[in-house]
């Protein structure tokens, strides 16, 4: 990347990124698991979704891959607030890319303990809302509800003064809604979309693959229904809108980008290709490069041009 | 972790027992960094495929720079890499997990189910150089998928095939001693181990003793989409990938141990 291109973005209460690419929660762990070459041209690292208390997760099978995706249901094992506070931050802390902590829970009081947990606490550059996992009980309630994402987003809010990012359930009948509801209550961003709740059967042994039945649909196959809600997002919301959904190359993440993204996450491909963020990075400063802009805002759909003279 | 992304080239393909294919592959580093029972996520370029594919390796051969893997064709994924020959490249991610405890001094026994043999020749061969008494139980449905007793040279080899075709008919884990003393390292489906864990205080054994190579699905191997989850004594679950695969039997909480994997 040169330095006539920059790929800086502002998503909104001083979280300033110096690229637009970051790793999806559930899909870098803490980020410890990663070479320090690897977190180098990330945006962000989102952290697996984390709770009040320790969660040990669901039992097993907890993924089946399935036609360019893969179903998981991993139910939120992590090792609560305390311990990401006492043993992560510190270390975050010395990091030189922001680490943004997924915050997940069972009613409106759990998600304001974990924020305030983590609020003003070094190492700890912003908040994530886990509104939409569909893989334990009742975790989708607050995302697909206007009121209730609302509520949870100004609970939210009011225990912690992080950037705060919302990440919305695609499996809503209007996404705009939920994202319009969470933007009048604070949110900082939206990210979209989370998995699509989906499930896979084996015939042979005539049982679902999974043990909780249902999981979470994520990887390519959802790549064109993600962009499809970013693209709406984006044309309705005046918050910036974080894109998820089955990205694996530089062309991938420049899809969501021209559709309205200020930035992106990668997800799933993080399982395969370790060194995928930083493909993308350098895929979407060429491209930008290439056509003679310097910003990543610069990048927008152009409309059909009508053929003069025909 | 440093995660090691490997480009090695396939030598040959062959077929080491009936539905089998055995990739061999030149990859120094790979070769040289493995330990028995570790596993490798080798990336497939299949039509709709994702996910690399976990294998342990089947043995390795630092001096050439060579490892060797055995699977079975079962999918996609495993189609395509048994369609890989001479000179083609193979993308490996590892070597992962945690690899057998070797270094005991006990006679050892293994005992294999099934394709949980695969892992066995790299496995017998240190135990070899550990100058370990071996004795090689191998069990299959019938005796031509039984991976031929000279891939064991210098164990006591030992067959049993549901059929009878070859060896004991019956269940691998009826050919298991009475009396302790030894060292157990057991791969196969889960009700193989699961009897042989039963088993293993009737006949005086520790679980304890015991150590299993778990065959769990995988996403990234590498300890972060936490799909690998086995039940863990004391609650909670252990990673396949990074507790093990090679675990020993009294980490597991067997009572919570379903046919989820394997019937």
């Amino acid at each position: 990347m040169t330095d006539a291109v920059s790929l800086a973005v502002d998503l909104g209460r001083g979280l300033r990124l110096r690229t637009p690419v970051l790793v999806a929660s559930g899909t870098f762990g803490y980020g410890f698991d990663a070479p320090a070459a690897d977190r180098a041209s990330l945006g962000a690292i989102i952290t697996k979704g984390t709770t009040p208390q320790a969660r040990p997760g669901n039992d097993p099978v907890r993924i089946a891959e399935v036609p360019s995706g893969m179903l998981n249901a991993i139910g939120l094992q992590n090792p609560g607030a305390d311990h990401v506070v006492r043993e992560y931050a510190p270390l975050w802390k010395t990091w030189d890319v922001p680490v943004i902590v997924n915050v997940a829970g069972d009613s409106i009081d759990d998600y304001a303990t974990v924020a305030r947990r983590l609020d003003g606490v070094p190492g700890i550059a912003g908040l994530e809302l886990n509104i939409s996992c569909p893989n334990v009980a009742n975790g989708l309630q607050f995302g697909v509800d206007a009121q209730l994402a609302a509520q949870v987003t100004d609970a939210v809010r009011q225990a912690s003064s992080l950037p705060l990012i919302v990440k919305l359930t695609p499996n809503v009948t209007d996404i705009v809604a939920i994202g319009r509801a969470v933007q009048s209550a604070g949110a900082d961003a939206v990210s979209a979309v989370n998995t699509f709740v989906g499930m896979a059967i084996d015939v042979r042994r005539r049982r679902p693959i999974l043990s909780r039945g249902s999981g979470g649909l994520s990887g390519p196959a959802i790549k064109p229904l993600a962009l499809y809600a970013v693209w709406q997002l984006a044309e309705q919301l005046s918050i910036p809108v974080i894109a998820i959904g089955g990205i694996m190359t530089a062309d991938d993440a420049l899809e969501f980008l021209l559709a309205g993204a200020a930035a992106v996450q990668l997800g799933t491909v993080n399982y395969l290709r370790p060194q995928a963020a930083r493909e993308v990075v350098e895929g979407i400063a060429g491209y930008i490069e290439q056509r003679g802009y310097t910003r990543l805002s610069q990048l927008s759909l152009r409309p059909a041009k009508v053929m003069a003279g025909v | 972790m440093t995660v090691a992304l490997q480009s090695g080239r396939v030598l040959e393909r062959t077929v080491p027992m009936r539905d089998a294919v055995e990739l061999r592959v030149h990859d120094p580093q790979a070769a040289r960094e493995v330990r028995p029972g570790q596993f490798f996520q080798i990336g497939v370029d299949a039509p709709h495929t994702l996910l690399r594919r976990p294998y342990s390796a089947a043995w390795a051969d630092p001096e050439r720079g060579d490892l060797g893997f055995i699977f079975n064709v079962v999918g996609a994924g495993s189609d395509w890499l048994a369609r890989l020959d001479d000179g083609d490249e193979i993308d490996l991610l590892g070597p992962l997990g945690r690899g057998f405890d070797l270094d005991g001094d006990r006679p050892a026994i293994c005992v294999a189910g099934g394709l949980g043999v695969a892992v066995f020749p790299g496995v017998v061969a240190a135990l070899l150089a550990r100058r370990r008494p071996i004795t090689m139980f191998i069990g299959a449905r019938t005796a031509a998928q039984l991976l031929p007793a000279r891939r064991f040279a210098g164990a006591d080899v030992r067959a049993a095939t549901d059929d009878g075709s070859a060896g004991y008919r019956g269940p691998v884990t009826d050919l298991l001693l009475r009396g302790g003393g030894y060292e157990l390292f057991a791969c196969g489906p889960t009700p193989m181990l699961q009897a042989l864990v039963q088993r293993a205080p009737v006949l005086g054994i520790s679980l304890g003793s015991i150590q299993i190579a778990l065959e769990t699905p995988m996403g990234c191997g590498l300890g972060t989409c936490l799909g690998c989850a086995v039940p863990g004594r004391g609650g909670g679950y252990l990673l396949s990938c990074q507790h093990g695969p090679c675990v020993r039997a009294d980490r597991l909480d067997w009572s919570r141990m379903t046919d989820a994997f394997h019937d």
